[in-house]
């Protein structure tokens, strides 16, 4: 500090023999630091709250608000700071923070959002705890919807809103208040009760915005085709498919066509009222005015065969079988329990055998009696007359799929259509009596005889219980050949991994931390992480079975089949708890990062849509402001920046802003790479001057010159942003921000490295070039799969490739300085050579080749370690 | 020959947060404590006075009396009990206040159920120790 201290004084006075009116110049430093500093403490604030998220810790309220706190006092300031050295440009950020500060009071304050929401909501806009305001039959399908491999139909809620718009509507409220005083006393059989209500309901008009609205969200479904497209109308109700079970009590229409889809409004919600229902809430005493209905709008699928899972029995549960039932057409036989039914009783292991079936007489429709041609040469048992060998497995593995998420066993609807794919139509748990908590002496007991592979590694990015093969994922064919519910291992936690955890049943990975890329993703589809185990890769081999309990952090040799059901039936998870659940709201309005791209039209105060986003900006707008103080290398350098001495022909001038330069070079014009005393720049530095980097390929003669004049930088008006034309590296002790208008393109690199990981951050940007779109195009592909491979965040957009690396360890961040190092020499001649795309498997084999000299990364460092960074 | 049942280490949870106690319980339950949970002092105090657990877990800030109360009226009724103090205002200064004041340890939240584990099995070590001595 001490150091950071004289350093800023030392420039200051260098500064201040610059010209009078420039004097803020040198102010600028500080503030800039300031912002740095800011900007850190709010990550750090950010990946804490994160890795609160996977069920480890246990933490309060008050932890939430706290931390809510701290981060809107950051912001804020730092958003002063922004305004102070910009001369008040960004004045607009205060509202945009007042705003979303505003979002996150009222989720703190615990007051739902039914006035002002929105009375309509497609499946994907719903957001997490919307439940009281979707109903929970449409809450739980939003929450799988993004899960792979399973298939909704087209949906849209009217919600809570929407119900009361209609009851204020119709001046329904008053006129059913009395109604239910008169229920509540028994003054009135519920029957007339209810009959009369129903009629109240049924006679009412649907208000105009809404009738509009509904009819516009179902065209947006049909897509025009409204004369061939039907709804299944469903009771969403609030409490529906959640704690307490209406199952059946509410009104569902199937097969709707478009002329029906008001007057079904009308009756879902009457039905809210129906005679069973009163009964029942009033035997739960849970009647009252309060009670709403959303309503589920679902398109309809042309079912071949419907009907109903249960993953588990829920009349044995200490079998590990599930009943599936089924029939043809649409499920409403199966699920109001008719006859044509066909059950089977299915293990539950891959690849579900058949344990039992019961198939009654009607279901043998004609056309069940021609053999199924997927069937025809097949050794598997025969399913059955309605479901094929195959579809069987395929209705198990989605079950256990949509299991493994809400970790409960679950009663899910679902339908095949002519096509032959399968949809989920709706999913809600199953109540099964809890059995008497199982105590610790008979969960050893069940654990008992099978081997401990490991315990106590790593931390837990995500509490539960998986189980199942184990499969070591180190390249891309890995990745295809990912199985369902596999245990998924790896050495890394990159976050191209992210596209088979929704179907990994648990991960493993020897290096990587819990607020990581990798495992975000994960406690997205909650699947039981640990992280950092270091032996994973040596312990565990593919097709190997386990079971994974990070609860305890212990890994299992073999399926321990007691302790997923001992999950299963046991008290609700913490994802349930409202302070998780509130959690997850709140990190949904402060995490994510949109604002990736400076040059972006959207890089504007308003674009910010999380406080991420805001510090982002203000970062990114604070860096330009300080190096648009001089206009040409010469006002750097006047002003006590330095240049470079290098081989390679990079006119680079050096800021230092603490700490960043060694001391005594103060009187100096030129500095040497040695004096170099910032780490991200030093890794970074010792890639690109590497011996291969600079220059990978012979170039024909007639392109050298090309080339040379490419390394001349480029004016900042061709390149669309307002960045001085020069190479310039903006240096702190642990801080880098380079940027290199390099020829026709434009590379920036902002890295904070340190010896905490949840501060450690690289951000990599490049764009443009020399050649047509498509070339350049080509070359962004191939930065693209070089950056995903060695564990990068990638985004691309045309010949724009944006990466970024977050909370890895020191070590890690500086190897992957290193390799940008390398790529920045490396990619700036590509898109020359990348002729046709062939080129760029070959430049990209060729890269790999380069990178993988390990002799160069570290001079005496543990080489070992970067094995299988580029395995893929 | 059956072997005897031990009889079960007894503790106390007491946060006016509700969600601290219902996620504590049943992880200690699966370690074979016996666990009752209270979000105020005053009823929590209430059963101090007709039984005293093994260990006490307390929040320090709560309304009523708070967590430093109920701190001392425990070691006052239950001197061979042992009292982890769980806050969110860690400092130094409460921290030192609660150990002279006789607290077994202290746990600054958020924690990791790890880390409470530990604690309390330690907690149960030094109660047991104490008993057989």
């Amino acid at each position: 500090m001490q150091y950071l201290g004289k350093a800023f004084a030392a420039l200051k006075n260098i500064f201040r023999r610059g010209k009078e009116n420039q004097a803020p110049f040198s102010d600028l430093f500080v503030w800039f630091q300031n912002i740095l500093k800011k900007n850190n403490a709010a990550m750090e604030l950010i990946a804490d709250m994160g890795g609160k998220i996977g069920g480890e810790f246990i933490f309060d309220r008050k932890y939430l608000s706290d931390s809510v706190k701290k981060l809107e006092d950051l912001v804020r300031s730092s958003a002063y700071d922004l305004n102070y050295i910009t001369d008040n440009q960004y004045l607009e950020l205060y509202g945009v923070i007042e705003d979303l500060a505003k979002k996150l009071e009222i989720e703190l304050s615990g007051k739902m959002v039914i006035h002002g929401a929105k009375k309509i909501y497609v499946l994907n806009e719903i957001e997490d705890g919307m439940e009281d305001l979707v109903g929970f039959k449409t809450y739980n399908l939003s929450r799988i919807s993004n899960l792979s491999g399973v298939n909704i139909p087209e949906s849209f809620a009217v919600t809570v809103g929407g119900f009361r718009d209609y009851m204020a509507y119709n001046n329904l409220f008053e006129k059913i208040e009395g109604s239910i005083e008169e229920c509540r006393n028994g003054q009135r059989s519920v029957e007339s009760i209810s009959n009369s209500i129903q009629l109240m309901i049924l006679g009412g008009e649907i208000p105009p915005g809404l009738r509009r609205q509904i009819l516009g969200a179902a065209e947006r479904i049909s897509q025009g085709k409204a004369g061939n497209c039907y709804f299944a109308i469903r009771s969403s109700g609030v409490g529906e498919d959640g704690d307490l079970s209406f199952a059946g009590l509410h009104d569902t229409f199937l097969n709707a066509p478009f002329d029906e889809l008001l007057s079904n409004y009308k009756k879902v919600l009457a039905s809210l009222y129906n005679q069973a229902s009163l009964e029942y809430r009033l035997r739960m005493n849970i009647l009252s005015l309060e009670m709403a209905m959303p309503v589920l709008y679902q398109r309809m699928v042309e079912s071949r065969v419907s009907g109903v899972l249960f993953t588990l029995d829920p009349n044995r549960p200490d079998r590990q079988e599930s009943l599936l039932s089924g029939s043809w057409g649409s499920g409403k036989v199966v699920v109001e329990g008719d006859a044509g039914v066909e059950t089977f009783r299915i293990s539950r292991s891959p690849p579900y055998p058949i344990m039992e079936r019961q198939a009654d007489a009607t279901s043998l429709m004609p056309g069940s009696l021609e053999k199924d041609p997927l069937q025809e040469g097949s050794d598997e048992p025969d399913a059955g007359p309605c479901l094929t060998a195959k579809e069987v497995p395929a209705i198990m593995d989605v079950g256990l799929i949509l299991e493994r998420y809400f970790k409960r066993p679950l009663d899910v609807e679902w339908s095949i259509d002519e096509s032959g794919r399968l949809w989920i139509l709706q999913a809600r748990q199953i109540h099964i009596p809890r059995p008497k908590r199982m105590d610790y002496t008979e969960l050893k007991g069940v654990t008992e005889g099978h081997r401990i592979l490991f315990k106590d590694r790593g931390m837990i990015a995500y509490r539960g219980i998986g189980a199942g093969p184990v499969w070591v994922v180190e390249n891309d064919h890995d990745l295809n050949n990912f199985p369902r519910g596999g245990v998924l291992v790896s050495h890394y936690a990159p976050p191209w991994l992210a596209k088979v955890i929704p179907r990994a049943s648990a991960i493993i990975t020897d290096v990587g931390a819990v607020t990581g890329h990798m495992a975000t993703v994960a406690r997205e589809f909650r699947v039981p992480t640990i992280v950092g185990t270091d032996v994973a890769t040596r312990l565990l081999a593919s097709n190997q079975e386990v079971t994974v309990d990070t609860e305890r952090n212990i890994v299992y040799e073999g399926l321990i089949q007691e302790l997923i059901r001992h999950q299963l039936l046991d008290g609700p998870s913490f994802e349930m708890t409202r302070e998780f659940q509130l959690l997850r709201r709140l990190l949904k309005k402060i995490a994510p990062l949109s604002l990736t791209d400076p040059d972006d039209p959207g890089f504007v105060p308003k674009g910010c849509q999380t406080f991420h986003d805001v510090m982002r900006f203000v970062h990114e707008k604070a860096f330009r402001a300080l190096v648009q103080a001089g206009k040409d290398s010469r006002s750097f350098l006047r002003r006590g920046g330095k240049r470079l001495r290098s081989r390679l022909p990079l006119d680079l001038v050096l800021i230092d802003i603490g700490g960043g330069l060694a001391e005594g070079v103060d009187k100096e014009m030129y500095v040497d790479p040695d004096q170099i005393t910032s780490l991200p720049m030093k890794a970074l530095w010792k890639g690109l001057s590497s011996p291969d980097s600079w220059n990978t390929e012979p170039i024909p003669v007639d392109l050298k010159g090309l080339m040379s004049s490419l390394t001349r930088t480029q004016s900042a008006e061709m390149l669309g942003n307002a960045l001085p034309s020069i190479n310039l590296a903006v240096l702190g002790s642990n801080y880098l921000n380079l940027s290199l208008p390099l020829g026709y393109h434009f590379t920036a690199v902002d890295a904070a490295i340190g010896s905490s990981p949840e501060n450690n951050t690289i951000s990599f940007r490049f764009v443009g070039g020399v050649t047509d779109i498509t070339r350049r195009s080509r070359r962004a592909a191939l930065l693209a799969t070089i950056l995903e491979k060695a564990g990068f965040k990638v985004q691309m957009n045309g010949d724009l490739v944006i990466a970024r690396a977050i909370n890895l360890s020191e070590e890690l961040m500086m190897d992957q300085l290193f390799l940008l190092g390398k790529l920045i020499g490396f990619a700036r001649q590509l898109d020359v050579l990348l002729k046709n795309d062939e080129d760029v498997g070959y430049y990209f084999q060729k890269f790999r080749e380069q990178a993988e000299k390990p002799a160069e990364r570290h001079e005496g460092g543990k080489n070992g370690e970067h094995d299988g960074l580029y395995s893929g | 020959m059956k072997e005897e049942k031990m009889e079960n280490t007894t503790v106390c949870i007491l946060d006016d947060e509700a969600i601290v106690g219902d996620r504590l319980k049943p992880e200690l339950e699966d370690d074979g404590y016996e666990v009752e949970v209270f979000t105020d002092s005053a009823s929590a105090l209430a059963r101090v006075n007709e039984t005293c657990f093994d260990i006490f877990i307390t929040d320090l800030k709560m309304e009523g009396v708070d967590g430093m109360g109920f701190l001392e009226r425990v070691k006052e009724k239950c001197p061979d009990s042992e009292v982890i103090v769980i806050t969110g205002y860690a400092t130094m200064e409460t921290a030192r206040e609660s150990l002279i004041k006789g607290a077994y340890d202290f746990i600054a939240k958020p924690f990791r159920i790890g880390e409470i584990k530990a604690a309390v099995k330690k907690a149960k070590k030094k109660t047991r120790r104490r008993r057989q001595g």
